[in-house]
């Protein structure tokens, strides 16, 4: 739920990063913590279990400065992606702005992306959120792998509200920012 | 036209300050927060704390969260506060009109009993203002529209979205 103080003059955002387990979503944040300038980032909070997967969600804020009297900042999140961390999940996608939602390309895991995106649905309806409300991006990550489902067929089973989408490899960056900068403008714009 | 789902106007920014300072002082805490309970900072009062303090408003939000669920789990509504002690500093948290959390981060100078009772009364204070902010925000949806980001904002924090964002 995105907040204006017009007092102190910012705008807060909150984009969540969506999908399942071992997909990229803490890459995504990695590699953006690891881009932007100092001054555009705060500190990147990871709350993780011991082998690095995440245990409750990462957390990067981006602060955009000053645009037009008001700074304007995204909070970006992750969230566990383990089918057994839902009620972590639940809370995480409490008060989203936008979603991208990281789909990880291959075959073997074709399953896995349909029953995130199911449980993404059955969360946002359990806080009230119509899914089509949402501004999402899709990202077919790891597109650099060999035995991928082709990207027609990921937006045929995946996309059907036809959102916009981004091939990416997280690992090397690819695609990780034109996602970002996308998600960031289409909750921008539902700010009026 | 700004139609951001909740917004802080000056006039109720300024009244929770002076409740979050009369707190801060008559608990003799050394610092005290109000944090949106999605995570976002809305106002701290006292001592600059030692710490990122965005980072901090998340954690918490995210701690209160997840004790909520806790809460449900074992038949209760809700965990309306939370008390998180250290050796030296500790925490006093607690929901405002299931809106807002307060947070009071305070030490060995005061007590936490002493803690509790005011901020059951900044509680009241805050509930009031909070609850005539969301009237405001329901009822006078059409005063919002005339006050505007402006026409160039979009294009201008687009701009920028394009400049920071690329590798």
């Amino acid at each position: 739920m995105s907040l204006i103080n017009y007092s102190s003059r910012e705008i807060n955002c909150k984009i969540v990063y969506y999908g399942p387990g071992l997909c990229g979503k803490t890459t995504n944040l990695q590699h953006i913590y690891s881009r932007v300038p100092q001054e555009t980032r705060g500190k990147m909070i990871s709350l993780a279990t011991e082998m690095d997967r995440t245990l409750f969600f990462d957390f990067l804020p981006l602060e955009l400065g000053q645009i037009r009297g008001f700074r304007t900042r995204f909070h970006l999140y992750t969230v566990p992606g383990q089918v057994y961390y839902n009620a972590s999940r639940k809370l995480i996608l409490k008060g989203v702005d936008g979603i991208v939602f990281v789909a990880d390309s291959l075959i073997d895991r074709f399953d896995a992306n349909v029953e995130s995106l199911m449980n993404m649905h059955d969360n946002l309806a359990e806080h009230g959120v119509s899914v089509d409300k949402v501004p999402i991006v899709m990202q077919y990550n790891k597109r650099d792998l060999p035995r991928v489902v082709a990207v027609p067929d990921l937006e045929r089973e995946l996309n059907q509200r036809q959102a916009p989408y981004f091939e990416a490899v997280a690992l090397r960056g690819t695609g990780v920012f034109d996602t970002l900068k996308l998600a960031c403008k289409l909750v921008l714009k539902t700010l009026g | 036209m700004v139609k951001g789902n909740w917004a802080l106007f000056e006039e109720d920014f300024w009244s929770i300050n002076q409740i979050l300072q009369t707190l801060s002082r008559s608990a003799s805490s050394r610092s005290v927060m109000l944090i949106d309970k999605t995570g976002q900072l809305i106002n701290s009062i006292g001592e600059p704390p030692g710490f990122d303090v965005t980072s901090f408003s998340s954690l918490a939000a995210a701690d209160f969260a997840a004790n909520a669920q806790l809460a449900e789990m074992v038949g209760e509504k809700d965990f309306a506060t939370l008390v998180h002690q250290g050796t030296t500093e500790s925490l006093y948290l607690t929901m405002i009109a299931n809106r807002v959390i307060l947070v009071v981060l305070f030490d060995r100078k005061t007590s936490l009993g002493l803690v509790r009772l005011k901020a059951r009364r900044a509680g009241d204070e805050l509930t009031v203002v909070l609850n005539r902010l969301f009237n405001k925000l329901q009822y006078k949806n059409e005063e919002l529209s005339t006050t505007s980001l402006g026409a160039d904002f979009h294009a201008e924090a687009e701009s920028e979205i394009d400049s920071l964002f690329k590798d």
